[in-house]
């Protein structure tokens, strides 16, 4: 133990430099002392502070708390090494100690006078000189001369420059995520001019790749996704926002823009669409709609979400802590918190959203077509209501019911066998006496067409005995109106035996297709059988889906020939097209059964409304039906009084005398302006939108101080601004976003900048300069290369914020060049490659274990953009958390064909079941900003490796591009596959072992080809009948393992 | 004595683990910690090399080894249960007194109800056992092991509505990104099981007729801590962990080949780059092949005898179920999983209560009750916690309108019934006691964070301890709160 602590104090350079304040004392002081001695004034004890100078150097009751020069005359040092457990800080009770290397750190800083500094990372950067090397040979830019300086130090040597094949796939993937091809390889390789590594990494940063790749993160910390995370979790629309990110980073958009136009780009003057479209950033949270919530109470989170979110992206800080309380470690106030706070506080939103899609504020998106044709429909349909203004409609109506209306003629009622008007009973009024009766629940009664209406819950059954006893040989009609609650193939009405025949009629809307938004359409069936299961039935569907969510009249008349071309059906009065799916009904069809109404014996109960359902033994002509959809109604209206109307009922009578009575002109314009406002709304419906930022107009929302952090404690009221401890906004800048964009892209902004190349390092080399790249405040760890993290951040402000420059500087450095291959005793001494004496290595991102394997095996599909896609999924992962019918993204639906293989950032996010293989993979859930990945190695993904269609697919299809590609010899053949998943060719023992396994399985699968077969039929995509199934099964089988290796998904 | 920082910088965790369960061939899988080789943030702690917990743990005497939440989704109503109000017979149909809702915040869906008539119980209470306990008809099974759990009638929680209610009673905190206490406890004491997940997550959908409640993974999430932690949640499906299955066409002898061929492959890799990461993924991959014969050797019943299933009842038999889950978490429990999270959906009753609660209760009471009777006639109940309850109860005031044979109760956060049974749980006892409607504590009030402190000090932890440091600051499950609950403690 002995030894290992000198070997870590001389390796940490402990022993013999002078202690670095910022460095080794402030990281001590924060983690142990400033929770009682800090920022936070509530929680200050002994009215002591240990995080301002002052506070350090001050003097107490005649002792100074720090005493430059003397540790032993210093409070803190007595304090810190005390002999008596009560006075020894800090106090057991914060569980916190200190260890004697920590003990001696801030002892041998006194000694040596005390140096204070302010946190490094509210000092503005410098931009500080390159230190010269004493074997400067190997540096290729400014980067390698401070990591070179570092590495003498530590009397290190970098690591030899990694192979070619390395290099190029190291690249491919840093760069566009996606891995080289052979060809690339072997171009890369034979390049022997000075630019061959400048020409590849040219050409990839001018991949359309290159802003799919740069995206990835930048979604991490928008908490991009495809749903809305709380409670019911529906669907939303936001990838319009995602691919404005892919293609700014592709036309390389300056960093200060790309910031400015996300944080405000709806308040710059003549802001574009564009712009607009960025601010989408902040709207990226989770929005809820959870009946019974309380809006104020999700109006705070969202904006304590912009809050912590854009802190942690441009300020590298955690203001989040503050919303409670003054935060404990960093200078920020609660005060701070909320004014910051009421940046993001004028939204013109809504505490509960998001029940169909977007929440608003939105931003149509338009096609220019779309936009030429919504235009045209609103000048036409403002013309039209022009126009109708010179009719008065309410007086004319009124005319018409009283001189008309009163004397229209009942629907008749010849061969009416029972009639339920469902005015408060279940009574059957057609003078057969054949009532009907609850045989569960009791019923509920709404309005309805014509009186009251039963309303159905999905519980409640009735029976209807006596009625609908329809036969073959005999005519008949059924009529009534039906307002479905669900359309999920659930029965109006039914009457059948068993559910072995069927026998008997069934009355239903079937499912309704999965689509965005509020669609309620499906199609209604008639169905009679006499034994279903022989096709003995007689079956129709309507061509058109209808709208199951409306109150809608359905007559269902038959001649009694027992065949469709006897059939007629209406909807609301009018003859409607049905298609024929079966004609073969041939028995009686005579069920020994009630109608029931609610059953859940065949399919979902019927939920929703009935009203007015009445059988004939004749069959109902269209007079009939119009009178019954018509008159009857119509009728039932106007004995209502007009004042106690329903809008439904006032909107049908204003109908029927416009379709009746009225004059020529207005039946014209009514039609146009029904048929223009279809059309508009249908536009509405297909026009994309996106959630983007946009102020209250009128009344913008005030911000308050909520003791708490609890929207029911409202304190103070304040006004926007930025923290007190950084440097102030400038006087003449907006005290809105705007303000607050330029604030923060300030040349001298001293975390703006240094925040974005740490997270640009942290992309290439696995971890920032600055490890906590989401906290580079006092809790933060501080650099490993202080001076070059400055550097890269003042080099990025003076190449006017240029990203795409900032990544050629760095992969050009001969520090990312270098191999990742460590000796052990490197490995041992540097495991976490703090000193960058080797090249990076790391496994793969959740979505490029996935996409390599995909690209690999030619199966990619590479189009870049779009709606967010399906890929495989084990089924019910959804739908045993879902909420259920009437929402959308609740069931998973997979997608067919080649968006199987879309890159992964285009997977479907839905954040309260996350893709189930890169959640395995360490890819986030989304609900929050993240900055940094974690990287953990667990069975699961080796299950997935192994065992998801995703790779068995990609093994077979990596298979069959080598059995295609590399000619006859196994050994061509296994390089070939081998170099597709790793850039590189396996050497001879690496073959041999591969080759042996190749042949054992093919000797298996040549006496198993029932096993080959299966094997190679796995996933969406057919295996080439050109390949023996043996030998493409094994083949399949050496892809795997070589899409298990650890090198394939890892970046070397 | 190593500083943690230095320590973290020069000699991570994971090599320092690799190398000492070198041969023990112990390997981790999601939420199985038996190894920690995740590169840690600097401030990580050392690990038990024999669990991967953490080696400060535990900090007192382990009264639970393992833990079995079982968790009623939606809200379970007090009233209908266990907190038994005789005095709602004067009061029913009557306005909740002012004095008693004393001006406290209500759910977006009642707020804007004209009247709050106050509710009985349709269902009768009788006491039961030595205790004594007063618990509702609808549970005779629970009734009957009345003497063996430590009912707390008077827990109350800050959320008001689902998803910030079950989120905070699983993570403590009402907004999302906390780990689940399942992660919790994997983080803190690792792993017994070298075969099978530390915490296991078993979902069980409703018996009654309204499921209008989501479930979110997050819910057993791991928050911030490695993602190694979350719950796995086992499927009554045909796989019961995704991806358990070799695919069609490879038997057990090819994959045996084939995962030979990728460690071989693997091994030399490592000897080129030394990367202790190959040698974790040689062990997961180990793991894995393991895993592909102990979890369908868990999930398979067929040695069950008769009685054991006459004694969870017929659902018992059908996978996925709430009895057939009641049953795997005695499996698991035999099997040294760490913690168990079992979650039944449909207990929020807006509307149609008598039949859905009646519904419920006929699909939960008989397997429940059969957990503690199989734990105890196998001696692990002793150092087993199972704990039973939803996120909040159920208002005293109808929700919707007032019939005689129905009604409906809405969100109530103000006081609730839970039950705690097994190991360091004192048994047949009643804690806490409410007003004569059920709408306020009036003796011994329990936080959500007083029950979590209460869990892991069974489980050995100190609440206020067990912290991790996120984004500069030291989280734990208890935020800065809870207390644990001594009257129940044996």
């Amino acid at each position: 133990m002995h030894r290992n602590f000198l070997t870590l104090a001389a390796a940490a350079g402990l022993a013999h430099a002078a202690v670095d304040f910022n460095r080794e004392v402030r990281p001590i002081l924060s983690d142990n002392c400033f929770a009682c001695h800090g920022p936070d004034e509530k929680q200050r004890m002994a009215d002591l502070r240990l995080d301002t100078r002052e506070g350090l150097f001050a003097t107490r009751q005649g002792v100074a708390v720090v005493t430059p020069g003397s540790a032993s005359q210093s409070r803190l040092y007595q304090r810190i090494t005390h002999e008596k457990k009560p006075m020894l800080m800090p106090p057991a009770a914060t569980g916190r100690t200190l260890n004697a290397r920590q003990i001696a750190v801030v002892r041998q800083w006194i000694d040596e006078g005390a140096k204070w500094d302010m946190h490094w990372s509210y000092a503005p950067p410098r931009r500080p000189e390159p230190p010269v090397a004493k074997s400067p040979v190997w540096a290729r830019n400014a980067i390698d001369q401070f990591v070179l300086a570092r590495l003498e130090k530590e009397g290190l040597r970098p690591a030899a420059e990694a192979s070619r094949e390395t290099l190029i796939r190291r690249l491919s993937l840093d760069l566009t995520g996606l891995p080289p091809t052979p060809a690339e390889v072997d171009a890369f390789a034979a390049d022997k001019t000075p630019q061959a590594y400048e020409k590849v990494v040219d050409r990839l940063l001018a991949s359309r790749h290159y802003g799919e790749r740069m995206a990835m993160q930048w979604l991490d910390l928008a908490r991009y996704a495809d749903t809305h995370g709380y409670h019911i979790d529906s669907h939303r629309d936001m990838w319009p926002w995602r691919d404005w990110v892919i293609g700014a980073f592709n036309n390389n958009l300056p960093f200060d823009k790309f910031t400015l136009w996300q944080i405000a780009g709806d308040l710059l003057p003549g802001a574009t669409r564009e712009q607009k479209l960025a601010t989408g950033f902040n709207r990226n949270h989770m929005i809820n709609y959870e009946g019974g919530a309380i809006p104020e109470e999700y109006l705070v989170e969202y904006v304590v979400d912009r809050v912590e979110t854009t802190s942690m992206v441009w300020l590298g800080m955690t203001m989040g802590c503050a919303r409670c309380h003054d935060h404990k470690y960093d200078p920020i106030s609660q005060r701070d918190f909320y004014r910051f706070f009421a940046f993001f506080n004028t939204v013109n939103e809504k505490g509960l959203d998001g029940q169909f899609g977007n929440a608003a504020p939105m931003l149509p998106l338009p096609s220019v077509q779309q936009e030429t044709e919504l235009a045209e429909v609103k000048a036409a349909l403002a013309s039209r209501e022009e126009r109708m203004k010179k009719f008065d409609l309410k007086a004319l109506v009124a005319d018409w019911e009283r001189d008309h209306v009163s004397r229209l003629q009942p629907a008749r009622r010849d061969g009416l066998t029972a009639h339920y008007e469902f005015d408060g009973n279940l009574a059957d009024s057609s003078g057969r006496y054949a009532h009907g009766k609850a045989s569960k629940g009791e019923p509920s009664y709404g309005l309805g067409a014509s009186g009251r209406a039963l309303d159905l819950d999905g519980d409640t059954q009735l029976s209807l005995p006596g009625a609908g006893a329809f036969e073959r040989g005999k005519p008949f009609s059924l009529a009534l109106w039906v307002r479905s609650g669900n359309g999920k193939d659930g029965a109006i009405l039914e009457r059948t035996e068993s559910a072995a025949t069927r026998r008997g009629w069934e009355l239903w809307y079937d499912d309704l297709e999965v689509l965005l938004g509020r669609k309620r359409e499906s199609n209604l069936h008639f169905r009679i059988s006499h034994d279903l299961a022989s096709g003995d039935t007689l079956h129709i569907r309507t061509r058109r889906r209808m709208d199951y969510g409306r109150l809608n009249h359905i007559a269902i008349a038959s001649d009694g020939s027992g065949q469709a071309s006897g059939l007629n059906l209406y909807v609301d009065g009018k003859p409607v097209a049905f298609e024929v799916l079966a004609d073969n009904w041939r028995g009686t069809g005579a069920a020994e059964a009630p109608v029931a109404i609610g059953s859940k014996a065949l399919r979902r109960p019927f939920k929703g409304r009935l009203d007015d359902v009445r059988f004939y033994s004749r069959a109902l002509d269209a007079t009939d039906a119009a009178a019954l959809a018509g008159g009857e109604a119509i009728r039932a209206i106007a004995d209502t009084p007009a004042a106690k109307r329903n809008r439904e009922q006032t909107d049908r009578l204003r109908d029927a005398y416009i379709a009746q009575a009225a004059p020529e002109e207005l039946r014209t314009l009514d039609r146009e302006i029904t048929q223009l406002k279809a059309r508009q709304a249908e536009l509405d419906k297909q026009i994309l939108n996106a959630m983007v930022m946009g102020e209250m107009e009128s009344k913008p929302r005030d911000t308050f101080m909520l003791a708490r952090g609890d929207y029911r404690n409202k304190g103070d009221k304040v006004t926007a601004e930025t923290p007190s401890a950084l440097p102030p906004l400038p006087k003449d800048a907006p005290r809105n976003r705007l303000g607050l964009a330029q604030w923060l892209l300030d040349p001298d902004h001293p975390l703006t900048s240094r925040v974005t190349v740490n997270r640009f390092w942290q992309h290439y080399f696995g971890a920032g300069l600055a490890r906590t790249s989401e906290n580079l405040g006092s809790q933060g760890e501080p650099p490993t290369h202080p001076e070059l993290l400055d550097w890269l951040a003042s080099e990025f402000v003076r190449t006017g914020w240029d990203v795409r420059a900032m990544q050629k500087l760095i992969v050009m450095s001969a520090t990312y060049r270098q191999s990742s291959a460590a000796p052990a005793s490197l490995a041992e001494r540097d495991p976490e490659n703090r000193l960058l004496a080797r090249g990076p290595r790391f496994r793969l991102p959740a979505e490029l274990v996935r996409d390599n394997a995909l690209a690999s095996s030619g199966l990619l599909n590479a189009h870049v953009g779009g709606p967010s896609v399906y890929p495989y999924q084990p089924p019910g992962l959804w739908e045993e958390l879902a909420y259920g019918d009437g929402f959308t993204a609740q069931n998973y639906v997979e997608s067919k064909g080649a968006d199987l293989y879309r890159r992964s950032l285009y997977t479907f996010w839905k954040r309260t079941s996350p893709p189930a293989q890169m959640a395995a993979f360490d890819a986030p859930d989304r609900e929050k900003c993240i900055s940094r990945r974690q990287t953990t190695n667990t069975p699961l993904q080796a299950l997935i490796l192994m065992n998801d269609p995703t790779y068995v697919e990609s093994a077979r299809k990596l298979a069959e591009r080598t059995l295609t590609e590399a000619g006859k010899d196994p050994a061509m053949r296994l390089r070939h596959a081998f170099r597709l998943a790793t850039a590189r060719r396996p050497d001879a023992r690496e073959s041999r072992l591969l080759l042996d396994l190749w042949k054992q399985r093919i000797a298996h699968f040549r006496t198993d080809r029932d096993a080959a077969a299966k094997l190679i039929a796995v996933g969406d995509s057919k295996a080439g009948a050109q390949f023996d199934a043996a030998e493409l099964a094994a083949w399949t089988t050496v892809a795997s393992v070589i899409l298990n290796l650890d090198e394939t998904i890892t970046k070397e | 004595m190593f500083d943690p920082h230095a320590n973290a910088l020069f000699h991570t965790r994971r090599q320092l683990f690799s190398r000492a369960s070198k041969g023990i061939g112990l390997a981790a899988l999601g939420s199985l910690v038996n190894q920690d080789l995740f590169a840690a943030s600097s401030g990580d702690e050392s690990r038990d090399p024999k669990t991967g917990g953490l080696a400060s743990l535990p900090h007192h005497t382990v009264r639970a080894k393992r833990v079995i939440f079982l968790h009623m989704s939606g809200g379970p109503s007090q009233i209908e249960t266990f907190d038994h109000k005789p005095a709602l017979e004067k009061y029913h149909g009557t306005e909740l007194p002012s004095s008693i809702r004393n001006n406290q915040r209500i759910t977006g869906m009642t707020s804007g109800q004209a009247s709050f008539p106050v509710v009985k119980s349709l269902f009768k209470f009788q006491r039961h056992g030595k205790s004594g306990a007063s618990i509702s008809e609808l549970l005779p099974h629970t009734a009957r092991i009345a003497d063996d759990i430590a009912i707390i009638k008077s827990v109350h929680t800050d959320a008001i509505n689902h998803d910030p209610a079950i989120t905070f009673i699983q993570s403590g905190s009402q907004q999302p990104g906390r780990p689940s206490m399942g992660a919790w406890a994997s983080y803190g004491l690792g792993s017994e099981n070298q075969n099978l997940p530390s915490y296991v997550v078993l979902l069980s959908q409703a018996h009654g007729l309204n499921v209008d409640q989501p479930l979110f993974s997050r819910l057993w999430g791991p928050g911030f801590l490695p993602s190694r932690y979350q719950g796995v949640r086992l499927r009554g499906s045909a796989e019961p962990v995704l991806y358990l299955q070799d695919p069609p066409g490879i038997d057990r002898t090819a994959r045996r080949g084939m995962l030979d061929a990728v460690q071989k492959m693997n091994r030399m890799r490592h000897d080129a780059y030394h990367d202790p990461e190959i040698e974790t993924r040689i062990e997961q991959y180990e793991m894995a092949y393991r895993m592909q014969t102990s979890v369908p050797d868990l999930m398979d019943l067929s040695k069950e005898p008769e009685h054991i299933f006459d004694l969870y009842g017929p659902e018992s038999r059908k996978p996925g179920s709430y009895g057939a889950n009641c049953l795997l978490a005695r499996r698991l429990i035999e099997r040294n999983v760490r913690f168990v999270q079992l979650y039944h959906r449909g207990w929020d009753q807006h509307n149609d209560l008598p039949r859905d609660i009646g519904l419920q209760c006929r699909g939960t009471d008989q397997p429940t009750a059969a957990l503690v009777t199989d734990l105890k006639q196998r001696g692990l109940l002793d150092d087993t916690l199972i704990v039973w309850g939803g996120e909040f109860g159920r208002t005293v005031y109808c929700q919707g309108k007032l019939m005689e044979t129905n009604y409906g109760r809405d969100h109530h956060p103000r006081n609730f019934a839970m039950w705690m049974a097994g190991g360091g749980i004192k048994p047949g006892m009643t804690l806490g006691e409410t007003d004569d409607y059920s709408y306020n504590v009036v003796e011994n009030p329990v936080h959500v964070h007083d029950i979590q402190a209460t869990i892991l000090h069974c489980m050995g932890i100190d609440h206020k301890r067990l912290t991790y440091k996120y984004q500069g600051r030291y989280f734990r499950l208890t935020d800065v709160h809870g207390e644990v609950v001594k009257q129940v403690l044996a």
